[in-house]
């Protein structure tokens, strides 16, 4: 299993979950994958109904802070979702690159896909009006993953429900003390990095000065 | 105290319309799933069924529902425009949006009872014009382009006598609208005719070198550096290399924000206020509109307006008052 190398992931808990993942095979989550793929065409069959226009694509959808990706064919004849290890095995109709929790938060509804995509946090590569049409299939439902999966659940819902909730706060937690370590580690550098950008532009804005005025000089000579 | 401005929310699919109402809109424009539309995005807009229960949502919450039927019909092949008007009218809507005169014709002959827009499509900027489409064709508000100062706008609100509209955030086309062929000198396809600039199946998005490279049918549009804020890749606001420099020609990535001037439109007798982007999520709504709700309340009650932090949502991450505040001659 391997990371994106050419983006840098966010130094989060999901990055550490990715690490600590690293010894098994993303394989193992793909029974889980199918499942809750069929679990979204029975609750919000609407989805794949406007995806219909496009012929059998294949997305591969990539979280750069996690150590695989998945591969996602929504079409009506063969849909699935699996993990990839290797994505350069796979020719997909578009990749499409963000942090984890980011492309969750895309499913959800909670992000705001165009604002990721100007601010260089979410990539897309490949056929963009397939990538379109996902986007506006996934916004025109309203999926809310943890309502969706439990509600599938029958009886073990409550326990389970519960279970992930307590999960999420430690999540939350281990988030925030990154967060203060993050601070400790690099506000300094990021500091330091940004007196020097303060620095080379008023350096540039010399220069630019200094060639204006060189300009305008030649010019009188010419024409003196 | 103010009468406050009318919000006119963007909605792309029935989930945005509910984000929009449920967050403060007060009336809601959309378009049908063709090329009637200045939005004919894949995946977007309504279909017939989808407007009807759209209607019933927004009346039943004492809002609006206005339909957008502002491309220009297609010479001897008008049918899609005049279905949309007919449905519409069927549909309960309370105005439709238009900008094409064969197409405001048939809506007055065949459903007179239905309000009429001007669209901002019709680039109406003078008295005259608007004087013009309001004898013709009994439009009863007008989508005023984004090529007039609020001086200039209180002005021709002096001289007019009907509703005037303007947009306030989101997108900013810099170019004439309704009469901008640039999409359709790359694409073939342009907003006029077919409903989109700049069409998602032309674009594409590369990382080369360190650089995000955009392009559009083919042809670079720009190459953003590392961290640099992007943009979509339309060519008025492409990166061209003249004199050896790169720059920006004609307009920067940048989108419209001209919500610190509400004070000031409500002065200048605007009665409604229109927010850019059907192609936006609902996770845009939700953030922009209880804002711009918040705003809009403070302005009419003669309270200083909340500040906003909505710069992050804008296209290239920056923002222009553009003309309404206009700097240059």
């Amino acid at each position: 299993m391997t990371f994106s190398k050419q983006f840098s992931p966010p130094f989060s808990p999901v990055l550490l979950l990715g690490l600590a993942l690293r010894p098994l095979p993303p394989a193992l989550l793909n029974p889980l994958l199918g499942r809750a793929l069929v679990i979204m065409r029975n609750r919000h069959p609407e989805i794949f109904e406007r995806l219909a226009e496009l012929d059998d694509p294949v997305f591969l959808i990539d979280p750069i802070d996690l150590p695989f990706a998945f591969l996602l064919r929504p079409g009506p004849k063969h849909p699935s979702l699996r993990t990839i290890s290797d994505p350069s095995k796979v020719k997909p109709v578009a990749t499409i690159r963000s942090s984890f929790l980011q492309l969750i938060g895309l499913l959800e509804g909670k992000c705001d896909g165009d604002a990721l995509a100007f601010s260089r946090d979410l990539v897309i590569e490949g056929d963009t009006e397939a990538v379109l049409i996902l986007r506006n299939a996934i916004d025109a439902s309203d999926i809310n993953l943890m309502d969706d999966i439990f509600g599938s659940l029958g009886l073990f819902a409550k326990p389970l429900q519960a279970s992930v909730g307590i999960m999420g706060r430690i999540f939350n937690r281990l988030d925030d003390d990154l967060e203060v370590f993050r601070n400790a580690a690099f506000r300094p550098i990021q500091q330091k990095t940004a007196a020097q950008g303060d620095e080379f532009k008023s350096l540039q804005g010399r220069v630019h000065d200094l060639e204006k005025t060189a300009k305008t000089r030649s010019g009188r000579e010419i024409i003196s | 105290m103010n009468s406050p401005l009318e919000i006119v929310c963007p909605a792309g699919t029935p989930a945005a319309l509910k984000v929009g109402i449920d967050a403060g809109a007060d009336s809601i424009y959309l378009g049908f799933r063709d090329e009637t539309n200045a939005r004919n995005f894949p995946g977007l807009n309504f279909s017939r069924s989808e407007l009807s229960e759209a209607v019933r949502f927004t009346h039943d919450r004492g809002r609006k529902v206005l339909v957008a039927i502002n491309t220009y019909a297609t010479a001897g092949n008008m049918i899609a425009w005049f279905r949309a008007v007919d449905d519409a009218a069927a549909c309960g809507v309370d105005a439709i949006i238009v900008a094409d005169i064969g197409v405001l014709e048939y809506a007055v002959k065949h459903q007179p009872q239905l309000r009429r827009h001007l669209s901002v499509q019709a680039s109406a900027s003078t008295a005259q014009a608007i004087k013009f489409y309001q004898q013709e064709f009994g439009i009863s508000r007008v989508v005023l382009p984004r090529v007039l100062t609020v001086g200039e706008i209180t002005e021709l609100n002096q001289e007019i006598n009907i509703e005037t509209e303007v947009f306030i955030f989101g997108g900013l086309c810099p170019m004439a609208e309704g009469r901008c062929s640039l999409s359709s000198y790359i694409t073939g396809i342009s907003p006029n005719k077919e409903g989109v600039c700049s069409p998602a199946s032309h674009v594409r998005y590369s990382e080369e070198g360190g650089q995000l490279i955009s392009r559009l049918g083919g042809y670079i549009i720009n190459a953003f550096k590392a961290g640099e804020a992007a943009g979509y890749p339309t060519l008025c606001k492409g990166r061209f290399v003249t004199g050896g420099k790169a720059s920006y020609l004609f307009e920067d990535p940048t989108s419209l924000n001209a919500l610190d001037l509400i004070p000031a439109l409500m002065e200048a007798g605007v009665c409604a206020i229109k927010i850019e982007g059907r192609q936006r999520g609902k996770a845009y709504l939700s953030k922009l509109i209880p804002e711009i709700r918040s705003m809009v309340d403070a302005a009419a009650k003669g309270d200083m307006m909340p500040s906003s932090g909505l710069e992050m949502i804008a296209e290239g991450q920056r923002q222009t008052a553009g003309v309404y505040k206009k700097s240059w001659k």
